[in-house]
This record gives structure tokens, C-alpha cells and sequence, in this order.
């Protein structure tokens, strides 16, 4: 019995890999040569990055306000003040910004990417767009992947710069140490390039991640309404999973 | 002309078990220019069947082809070239919830046609003022009752001018008037453009007034393909049943 439930549950897993390794292929086929509507890349960047841009503003400058009040400790003790750019920097650009911003966008832009598609299969909406002789992947789920893809990209810029501007000032208040200072740390050479890529590399693998999650579970939805609010679950839980999972790897992978 | 020859099809469930037989062995022909109107209980596969026709689900058995091309072995591509002469109806309307009345009738002509922005507002216009939604044009298809989203549904299917229409429940949630106008007008397009029409309808009063020929579907099968007049004058007991609805009988 338990053997039987472990076979299923792996053959669950399996199949879904595999259909979300041919829904990216067909993403794919549809950007060389690119068949992409335009229209609808612009409006799901509006409503994907320009409407998340307040709640990652938010999330960002307390991270970085946080990071300051958790090593204030430390920092005192040792009279580190000099560290504390490095140290908020470290954390923030490799670690901290993309996988808070990629965990902020999943629950947002993810499961309300999941609602809608489900919603759309399940009132029949893909169907008609089929019948009208138009390809579901180029009109509705390409712009929705591009848009995903580039908003965390964006985002995660985005709220490297607020976080470290959150951690500065909040370095200023609790601490004293001054803004020059803690200026001084992130740029004493200690970081690099490399610091900042890895967090943008992340960002990019955790976008993809998100977009291929919600698309699928989206475009999988079946039984009507409950079948909706049972995709948006599965997207919330994969994408988190799979983030954390991602992050692990890529982390190990572009460790230095 | 849309013809289908022994098809068949079935439904596995998610979960395993017995599949689901929801056609057996259907063979008709719907001739150029006909108004084939398809009847039967719910369930019966009706609906399935207008799916099998446009190639949204394939058969599990059978051939169908439409205009001589054989829907089944087509390629996604093929079958979005013939699909671009297929005008449908759903049985939900399936209206894009992001767009607007208007948008939504206009959205055939902006994707499929080179016709400027003034045209498509005619057009659109006047197929607002053909199913009665003058004024609705810039409202979202979430404000809508059943019957007008309805009638927003048979504009946009319309609108191409298709020469292969599909309708689902055409008058489902109308009342008597607007429903007997949507047929009438149902009845005047086709007749114009020469098409091809299947309407599933379970009104069958209005139905019946409308249509050339007639197929009855049951428990997957087709019990009956004939003339309107041989349907209404068919001794087949289910037939004779259903079309008048009587309640004695083997249905």
C-alpha cells in the first residue's frame, strides 16, 4: 500500500516535470523567430512589475532595516562598523533580495497568473481562442513567461538598491554609523561583480521557475472553480519549493 | 461539409477507472449549406461532438473531416487554417473576461483581418443592434446576466461571417422574444452566407422551426440523421418522445 502510494507519487512528479519541460519548449519554439503578441507582453508587464513595484518596496527597505537591527549586536561588540556596508551588501545581493523579491512576486503575480489561466480553461475561454484560429502559448502564456521572467529580473534591482538604502539608514539610526561609512564598506573592494550577478543569475532562474509553475498548473486546471483554487495551492507550494530548492543549487553551483 | 464516419470517443478518469464512452460509433454527413440542428437529453454528447468537429479534442475512433480535410490526423497548424472559416458558440459563452463587450465582438476581425479600426466599430455596431445589446458596448462581461452574455456570444460568432458556424445552446437563459429573434436571425445569416450550421438546442419548439435536417443523440449514440419533417413525423419511440415531450415513453 505504501509502495503503491510512492509509485504514484513519483509518477505525479514525473509527469508534471515532463509537462512543464514541453510547455518551456513550446515557450521557447515561440520566441526564435519571435510570435509573441506585443499587446499582451505590455499590459502583463504593467500589471506583473509596475503593480508590484510598491509591496517590493516595502518588503525591501524593512529586509535591509532588519539585517542592520540583527547584526547590531555583533557590530557593536566588535566595533565592526566599517563591515556593516560589506555585511548588508553580502547578504542582500546574493541571497537576501532575490529569494525575498522571487517569494513576494510568486504569491502575487504566480497565483494570480494561475487564476486567471485556470479560470480561462475552465469557462472554456482557451477553447474559443483556439477556435479562432489563435495560439493560446503565443497570445496568452509567451507574454505572461516574458513578463514573469523580467519583472523579478527588474525586481530584484530593484530591491537591491532599496534594501541596502534601508539598511544604510537604518545603520545611521540604531547605530551611528553614517551612510559615507557604510558606503565605504560596500564598495571597499570586498564585493564585487560577482556578488551582484550571482543574486541577478538567481533572480532569472527563479523567475522561470515561477512563470513555468503557474503557467502549467494554470493551463492544468480542471473541475471549475474548486479546480481553480486547487491550481493557485499547487502553484504557491511548487514555486516556493522550487525556489528554495534552485537557490540551493545555483547557490552551490556559482559559490565562489 | 462536415462528415463523420463510426466515431467514437472516451474519456479516462483522472483517477483510473472505467473510461468514459461519451460517443459510440457516430456517423452522419452535414451537407454544404445545411442547418443541422442536434437534439437529445443531457449528456448525451452533444456537445463533445461540435468539440470533435473544430478538432479541440480528438476521437479515441472514426474519421471526421470538414470541407474535405480530415480533422483527426491534421496538425495543430492545419488545423488553425481551418478554423480560421469556423465560427463557434460555447455552451458558457466563453466571453474573455479582460476585454470589453465591444472587444470581445471585435476580437475575430482585429486578429484575423486587415479591416481599419472604423470598419470593425461598424460591424460591431451593427451586430450589437442585431441581438439587441445597442449601448453595451464598452460594459465588461462580468456585469452581464446569463441571456446577454449569451447574445454577446452569438455576436462574436457571427461576426467573421464563417462559412462553418457551430452553436451551443444559442438561446440558453433568453426569454421566448429574444430567443425566437436569435433563431430568425440565426436562420437569415446562414441563409445569406450559405453556411454550414450545427446548433445544439435544447428548445426544440424553436429549433425545429429553423432547421433542414435533425440528428438525435442517446446515451453517446446517433439514433437518429433525417429531415426536420421525418423527425417530427419519426415512430421511433426516444425520438417521438423527446421531440414532443412526452413523459410516457422509454426515455
Amino acid at each position: 500500500m505504501a509502495a503503491e502510494a510512492v509509485g504514484a507519487w513519483f509518477l505525479e512528479i514525473a509527469e508534471t516535470t515532463g509537462a512543464m519541460t514541453v510547455l518551456l519548449a513550446k515557450v521557447l519554439a515561440r520566441l526564435v523567430p519571435p510570435r509573441v503578441d506585443a499587446r499582451e507582453l505590455v499590459k502583463n508587464l504593467y500589471k506583473m512589475g509596475v503593480r508590484s513595484l510598491p509591496i517590493v518596496a516595502v518588503t525591501a527597505l524593512f529586509t535591509g532595516a532588519i539585517m542592520v537591527i540583527q547584526a547590531a549586536t555583533i557590530v557593536k561588540r566588535y566595533g565592526a562598523e566599517g563591515l556593516l556596508g560589506w555585511g548588508a551588501g553580502f547578504g542582500t545581493l546574493r541571497e537576501i533580495a532575490p529569494l525575498l523579491t522571487a517569494l513576494m512576486i510568486s504569491g502575487r503575480v504566480g497565483a494570480n497568473n494561475t487564476a486567471e489561466l485556470g479560470t480561462m480553461v475552465v469557462t472554456e475561454q482557451l477553447d474559443a481562442l483556439r477556435v479562432l484560429a489563435i495560439d493560446p502559448i503565443s497570445f496568452l502564456v509567451a507574454p505572461r513567461f516574458i513578463a514573469i521572467v523580467s519583472t523579478l529580473f527588474m525586481m530584484t534591482l530593484f530591491a537591491d538598491a532599496l534594501a541596502l538604502l534601508g539598511a544604510a539608514y537604518t545603520g545611521d539610526a540604531l547605530l551611528g554609523v553614517s551612510p559615507t561609512t557604510f558606503y565605504n564598506g560596500l564598495t571597499s573592494g570586498l564585493l564585487n561583480f560577482g556578488d551582484v550577478a550571482t543574486g541577478l543569475v538567481k533572480s532569472v532562474v527563479f523567475g522561470l521557475v515561477i512563470a513555468l509553475t503557474s503557467c502549467h498548473f494554470g493551463l492544468a486546471t480542471k473541475g471549475g472553480a474548486p479546480g481553480v483554487g486547487r491550481a493557485v495551492n499547487a502553484t504557491v507550494m511548487a514555486s516556493a519549493a522550487g525556489i528554495f530548492v534552485l537557490d540551493y543549487l545555483t547557490s552551490f553551483a556559482l559559490g565562489d | 461539409m462536415i462528415t463523420f464516419a463510426g466515431v467514437s470517443k472516451s474519456f479516462r478518469p483522472s483517477g483510473g477507472g472505467r473510461p468514459n464512452h461519451v460517443l459510440r460509433d457516430v456517423s452522419f454527413r452535414v451537407p454544404q449549406g445545411c442547418l443541422y440542428g442536434l437534439i437529445g437529453p443531457g449528456a448525451s454528447g452533444k456537445s463533445v461532438l461540435l468539440k470533435l468537429i473544430v478538432g479541440l479534442i480528438k476521437p479515441s475512433a472514426g474519421h471526421i473531416e470538414v470541407d474535405g480535410q480530415d480533422v483527426v490526423t491534421s496538425s495543430e497548424l492545419e488545423l488553425q487554417r481551418m478554423r480560421l472559416k469556423i465560427g463557434m458558440l460555447f455552451q458558457n459563452n466563453a466571453l474573455f473576461d479582460h476585454l470589453t463587450v465591444a472587444e470581445n465582438i471585435a476580437f475575430p476581425l482585429r486578429r484575423l483581418t486587415t479591416l481599419s479600426d472604423d470598419a470593425i466599430k461598424l460591424r460591431v455596431d451593427e451586430r450589437l443592434a442585431h441581438v439587441a445589446m445597442t449601448g453595451f458596448d464598452e460594459r465588461m462581461p462580468s456585469g452581464l446576466s446569463g441571456g446577454q452574455k449569451k447574445r454577446i456570444g452569438v455576436a462574436r460568432a457571427t461576426i467573421a461571417e464563417a462559412s462553418i458556424v457551430l452553436y451551443d445552446e444559442p438561446a440558453a437563459g433568453l426569454d421566448p422574444v429574444t430567443s425566437q429573434k436569435i433563431f430568425e436571425l440565426l436562420r437569415e445569416e446562414q441563409h445569406a452566407a450559405q453556411a454550414t450550421v450545427v446548433m445544439v438546442s435544447s428548445d426544440l419548439d424553436r429549433l425545429l422551426t429553423v432547421t433542414d435536417r435533425v440528428g438525435m443523440m442517446y446515451r453517446g449514440q446517433l439514433i437518429f440523421d433525417g429531415t426536420t419533417r421525418e423527425a417530427q413525423e419519426s415512430l421511433e419511440p426516444r425520438v417521438k418522445q423527446f421531440i414532443h415531450g412526452l413523459t410516457e415513453g422509454p426515455l
